[in-house]
């Protein structure tokens, strides 16, 4: 894949979030997509006719981190009112709330059967929550991070978080056991390759990094941009070709995925992108900005 | 109720008012109305017009205004935090009239107070004016003899002196000194400019001083009424000494000088423009550039610093080098500030100043400096390797012999030759050692020292050898005297007790190599043992795990080097080593490592080279320096972790822990759930191995056949058992369940020597039952009990062949005895049932243990605990030797572990070659303590506890029949 294929053109904006973007995610088939921002509302939108669907409204504070189902049934999000939210899509309401976490709530996830959220929160720890049952009791807490866990992702059998004590782990639930590869750097943001053997960490100190996830080896760093005091985003290509990430200044950096180098790099916001989601399937992208702006790229 | 409705009692009329459009006015208003019909008046309650209720009645609140019934503020009365009194005296608080006031009565006050504080009415003015005002205030209102309003000036209360307001009137201002300089100071300042400026020739350098000088004077002018109000200023600190510091203490003949100089007596301080030459050092720092240090004698004004911060003086300096005949001109132009005379009688001022600058130039460094660091390793090894190596010389016949030398060998390789002396003094009058002075095997000896050198040469360095030399003097000073004096065959096997140069060599080894470019990150090098020294291979691939686990490294070498191992070996490998770098972590790994010592021996011929040498290594560890600098991180750990049953199901996943009990806290979880499991299952194979005459050391790929080596003869021998177990229930009742821990017990006091077999106690301990008590109760219920036979133990460190077993049992015709070979086998069957299925689930043997633990816990207390302290006692030495903190949990885990093994090991009949008669007699006296206990647990529970053991072991039995 060629620098030519990345999606650098702007296919649509998406207007209508007051103040800053924090999240942008594209379900499942990469048809919709959902965002929440400051003004904590969680929008639905069809990035690729640019329309915008629906709202959610019932986060307190900011919303920090939403994910759909895979069935796009449920949504789960989660910010600063540290609860996290299991909204139904359709009708728009919140079917439950999970309290439980001591402070902000940084991410969330579902896992493959939405049966479970799992939430990554300033608080230092992983919640799983059952979205089966009423209890709204978290069924387990996982609190052996030191710092504040930033970013959370999961595969069928594993839990993987990224925490600002600089640590990505991963809980094996098959294997019962915790793996912690110390980076050494505070991890804002962590996401998984699409083949599942890689997890890219973004660090504090402007640079990502590329991990083996059986061995824990260091395969490559990515660096130019810059990201220091945010909570932003990263990911993969669908092709797992290209390493995608924003920067403070409002730039969009392509890596190469095996010798690092830029490919890629242009002005996309006009301030923060805090939000990276690349399309399952085609090379279509969507950044979420401070600015307000959630924009759609396409080759 | 009708009686009720007509003692209605109506307030008011209730009228619907429209423009109460809150809701809960509404209800409120609702309410009201429905009160008025329906209640009582005291059950009637009031409310304000939101609606709220303000009365609460007496014993419930009371009136509520602001916060809720309280005082002004949400938390009420806010007790006071306690303090202790005796610190701290609770000081009386002085109340004021604002302590009593609410905050509306406070912005009151306030709002009328305000107003100028005669205390800071620092000229009188407002005095004066409040004055006049009251007088006038007065005058008005009271009747006056003068009418008419009387001048001012008459009433104007005397708040300034007549002699003040002479002043005012003579133009002095209050705050001015009074001393009127202005004269004669101002005049003698401006003849000295002109002088100046009469020099002023046409020179940069004059020019510049006289501007400066003209910049001088205003500032001055200016200051001069600032600063002359010493009433305010009493001694401002000016100087950049320390508080309190008197440079004049020494000599205070220096201190009228110094105060001449002051800015607070300006007079003085305005010298340096006269043509003054009384000053002492009034040549200042002015010739000193800013920033050289200043002297004790030297004081640096504040204003001098103020103005001449440009480094104009420097240049000034320079120039008085450079033109010598402009010296005198200078001299008169600025006679105060350059080159002051002004010299202390008796001083003279020197004609030329010898302050001069010193420059230090930075050394050369030569042209050939490498900035790295060589080690000189390289150079010993190489030295080492060109020794000429002795001829190979075809090992002695005697195995025992061949043994010893190799022992030897590697230890005189390890320690140096101060330790082969000193084998060699000792063992003088031992034939044994003759090839230490040349007797038969010394060929044979050489050979082996040359290649143990070899093998050890790259680890040990000659400076090393002077040090661990006295190392391993202590050593065998204290460990081997007693043991090697006794029996040379011992001194085989405890000869390699010295453990500490040899891990002293070995950490070495891991610092050098390993930790030498990170050494904040090699956090515990103090104890590395070699655990898996019979397996080289093994043993390499654990070092490697050390070395990935200290430095976190990429793990591929893992993958690639034991890429013959199956997945689950390949993970239960892995938590060995975990277990076995966590002991030595905590520094106990002492016992473990001494394990299979037997081995040692006979593996140490052909174990390979454990390290790669550290000089080449670490040259590449030097070259790769920033490689594995940033290979520090990323860090891989691994822990465990319970993921919770529900989130298992949720996932879709089987639950590792299913049906596991809680975990422990994690520091200890590894510790109980996977120490020594593989130890165990091992020392169980090893066992088997010398039960099946394999003499020669096991590795792990040899441990299949092995086991099922050991199993055939366990078949035998279970033929052989079957039919005497028939009639003894009763004994089993009393023996069966509680002899194995008591064995256990007992053999828990030999911690040092996990090899030993417990074959002997055993036997020995089955007949001291039999004697004592099994007597009296077999003549009760009329069984026929022989009389004690002598019993001797297997002196010889041959194994004993499967056919001596029975041999063994023979003599002793005893059902006890039967009873005791039955559990044996029983014992046996277990641990190799045991290892059959999975050797290494560590949790089905802990489970096991448990079990073993549970059943004699009960019934065994009581002298367990007597026992823990006994061997707690004889293990301090060790212990200490071991330079181990071990907690006391550990230690009875390891106990445990340890006990789990023994009764493991007891079952193989094969050579308790080193039981000394000490030991046993100190045996004897335990079990007699043990019967007499037993006396007294009810046999009911024994019986139960042997029932429920029983049935398993039968059933295990049966498995294996199948």
């Amino acid at each position: 894949m060629s620098g030519d294929d990345l999606p650098t053109k702007e296919a649509n904006v998406l207007k209508g979030h007051e103040g800053a973007v924090l999240t942008a995610r594209f379900n499942k088939d990469g048809n919709y997509c959902l965002s929440g921002g400051k003004d904590r509302t969680i929008r639905l939108w069809n990035p690729h006719r640019g329309i915008h669907i629906k709202t959610y409204k019932s986060h307190g504070r900011e919303v920090r981190d939403v994910h759909v189902t895979p069935d796009n049934s449920k949504i789960c999000s989660c910010g600063g009112d540290r609860q996290v939210f299991y909204w139904d899509v359709s009708t728009g309401r919140v079917i439950r709330k999970f309290r439980g976490h001591d402070s902000e709530v940084n991410a969330v996830k579902f896992n493959e059967y939405a049966s479970v959220v799992v939430s990554a929160g300033y608080d230092r720890s992983l919640r799983a929550w059952d979205c089966r049952s009423h209890s709204t009791e978290p069924i387990q807490i996982i609190d052996t991070f030191l710092d504040s866990v930033m970013s959370v992702c999961l595969t069928k059998t594993e839990i993987i978080a990224g925490s600002v004590d600089g640590t990505v782990r991963t809980f094996d639930i098959r294997m019962g056991r915790e793996l912690s590869d110390d980076l050494g750097q505070p991890v804002n943001c962590i996401s998984l390759s699409n083949d599942g053997n890689c997890v890219l960490a973004s660090c504090l100190d402007s640079t990502l990094r590329l991990l083996d996830r059986t061995t824990g080896e260091l395969l490559q760093e990515y660096k130019g941009h810059t990201c220091k005091s945010f909570k932003m985003d990263c990911c993969l290509t669908n092709s797992d070709a290209h390493v995608v990430g924003g920067s403070e200044d409002g730039q969009l950096f392509f890596w190469d995925l095996v010798d690092a180098s830029v490919v890629s790099s242009f002005r996309a916001h006009s301030s923060v992108v805090t939000s990276v989601s690349y399309h399952p399937k085609d090379n279509c992208m969507i950044t979420a900005s401070v600015d307000g702006s959630v924009r759609v790229w396409k080759a | 109720m009708a009686s009720d409705e007509e003692d209605f009692v109506f307030f008011g009329t209730p009228i619907e008012r429209e423009e109460d459009t809150i809701s809960r006015k509404k209800k409120s208003i609702a309410e009201a109305s429905g009160q008025l019909r329906t209640l009582a008046p005291w059950k009637q309650e009031v409310r304000d017009e939101e609606g709220r209720r303000r009365f609460h009645g007496a014993f419930s609140g009371g009136f509520s205004a602001g916060y809720f019934n309280t005082v002004g503020s949400k938390e009420g009365w806010t007790p006071q935090t306690f303090t202790s009194s005796r610190k701290k005296r609770a000081e009386i608080k002085q109340q004021d009239l604002s302590n009593f006031l609410d905050d509306d009565e406070k912005a009151e006050l306030e709002g009328n107070s305000l107003g100028t504080s005669m205390q800071f009415d620092t000229f009188g003015f407002t005095a004066a004016e409040i004055a006049r005002k009251q007088s006038e205030k007065e005058q008005n209102e009271r009747p006056s003899a003068i009418p008419g309003p009387a001048p001012d000036e008459l009433v104007v209360p005397a708040t300034d002196s007549i002699g003040v307001r002479l002043m005012l009137k003579m133009g002095w201002r209050r705050g001015q000194s009074i001393k009127s300089s202005k004269s004669t100071h101002y005049d003698a300042r401006r003849e000295a400019r002109k002088a100046f400026l009469a020099f002023a020739g046409p020179e940069d350098a004059e020019a510049e001083d006289a501007m400066e000088t003209a910049a001088e004077l205003p500032t001055d002018d200016l200051n001069r009424f600032q600063k002359s109000t010493p009433v305010y200023v009493l001694n401002p600190k000016q100087d950049m000494y320390g508080l309190g510091y008197d440079p004049f203490k020494g000599a205070p003949e220096f201190r009228d000088n110094k105060r001449s100089h002051l800015p607070g007596n300006r007079e003085s301080g305005h010298k340096k423009s006269h043509p003054k030459k009384d000053g002492l050092f009034s040549f200042k720092p002015r010739n000193v550039a800013p920033g050289f240090g200043i002297g004790a004698l030297e004081e640096l004004d504040a204003e001098d610093e103020d103005v001449y911060a440009s480094g104009y003086d420097f240049e000034a300096f320079v120039e008085e080098v450079e033109e010598p005949s402009r010296l005198a001109i200078e001299d008169k132009k600025k006679p105060s500030s350059k080159q002051n005379d002004g010299v202390l009688p008796g001083f003279k001022a020197a004609s030329n100043t010898d302050y001069q600058l010193e420059r230090f130039d930075p050394p050369v460094v030569p042209k050939d400096f490498v900035p790295h660091h060589k080690f000189p390793t390289t150079l010993s090894v190489n030295q080492k390797l060109t020794e000429a190596p002795p001829p190979e010389v075809p090992p002695p016949v005697d195995n025992n012999l061949k043994v010893l030398i190799e022992g030897v060998a590697t230890l005189v390789a390890r320690c140096g030759t101060l330790f082969e002396e000193l084998s060699r003094e000792k063992n003088q009058s031992n034939p044994l050692f003759n090839f230490l002075n040349g007797g038969d095997g010394n060929d044979y000896y050489k050979r082996k020292l040359w290649e143990a050198r070899q093998k050890h040469g790259d680890k040990t360095k000659p400076l090393l050898n002077e040090k661990v030399a006295p190392n391993a003097q202590k050593m065998s000073a204290e460990t081997r005297g007693n043991i090697l004096g006794e029996k040379p065959l011992n001194r085989t096997t405890k000869e390699l007790k010295p453990v500490a140069p040899a891990t002293d060599n070995v950490n070495l080894q891991f610092h050098l190599s390993d930790t030498f470019t990170e050494p904040a990150l090699f956090v515990e090098p103090t104890e590395i043992a070699k655990p898996f020294q019979h397996d080289p291979a093994k043993q390499e691939r654990f070092e490697q795990y050390l070395k990935e686990k200290y430095r976190g490294g990429l793990r591929t070498i893992d993958a690639g080097g034991s890429s013959k191992m199956s997945e689950a070996a390949r993970a239960r490998e892995r938590l060995e080593f975990d277990t076995a770098a966590e002991a030595i972590t905590q520094g106990k790994w002492g016992k473990e490592s001494q394990l299979s010592s037997q081995q040692i021996l006979g593996a140490s011929t052909g174990l390979g080279l454990q390290f790669t040498s550290g000089g080449s290594e670490m040259n590449g560890v030097s070259q790769t320096e920033e490689v594995t600098t940033k290979s520090m991180f990323p860090k891989r750990e691994e822990f465990q972790w319970r993921p919770a049953p529900i989130l298992c199901k949720r996932f879709d996943l089987i639950d590792p822990y299913m049906g596991k009990p809680p975990p422990p806290p994690r520091s200890r979880s590894k510790l109980d759930s996977l120490i020594f499991m593989p130890d165990y299952v091992k020392a169980a194979t090893d066992d088997k191995n010398t039960f099946s005459n394999i003499s020669s050391p096991q590795v792990d790929e040899n441990r299949r056949t092995n086991v099922l080596d050991a199993e055939d003869k366990v078949e035998v021998e279970n033929v052989e058992v079957e039919n005497v177990e028939r009639p003894v229930d009763l004994y089993k009742a009393i023996f069966s369940d509680d002899s194995d821990d008591e064995d256990e017990n007992i053999n828990t006091d030999q911690p040092e020597d996990p090899t030993k077999k417990i074959e002997v106690a055993n036997t020995a301990l089955s007949r001291l039952m039999a004697g004592d008590f099994l007597e009296s109760l077999g003549k009760e219920l009329g069984l026929e009990v022989p009389p004690d036979q002598p019993y001797n133990p297997p002196e010889a460190i041959k194994k004993p062949t499967v056919q001596d077993i029975p041999q063994k049992h023979e003599p002793i015709d005893n059902d006890a005895h039967k009873n005791v070979s039955r559990q044996n086998t029983k014992e046996l069957k277990e641990t190799t049932f045991k290892r059959d299925e999975g050797s290494s689930d560590d949790e089905k043997s802990r489970k096991r243990s448990k079990r073993d633990y549970g059943s004699t816990g009960d019934s065994s207390d009581g002298y367990r605990d007597r026992y823990s302290s006994s061997r707690h006692k004889g293990r301090k030495k060790e212990t200490k030797a071991k330079r181990d903190k071990s907690s006391s949990d550990d230690e009875k885990s390891r106990k445990r572990s340890k006990r789990d093994y023994d009764s493991a090991s007891d079952s193989s009949d094969g050579y308790r070659d080193r039981h000394s008669s000490s030991r046993r007699k100190g045996r004897k006296k335990e079990h007699r303590k043990h019967s007499k206990h037993r006396h007294h647990e009810s046999s009911s529970r024994s019986r139960h506890s042997a029932d429920k053991e029983y049935p398993d072991s039968k059933s295990e039995r049966r498995k294996r029949r199948d």
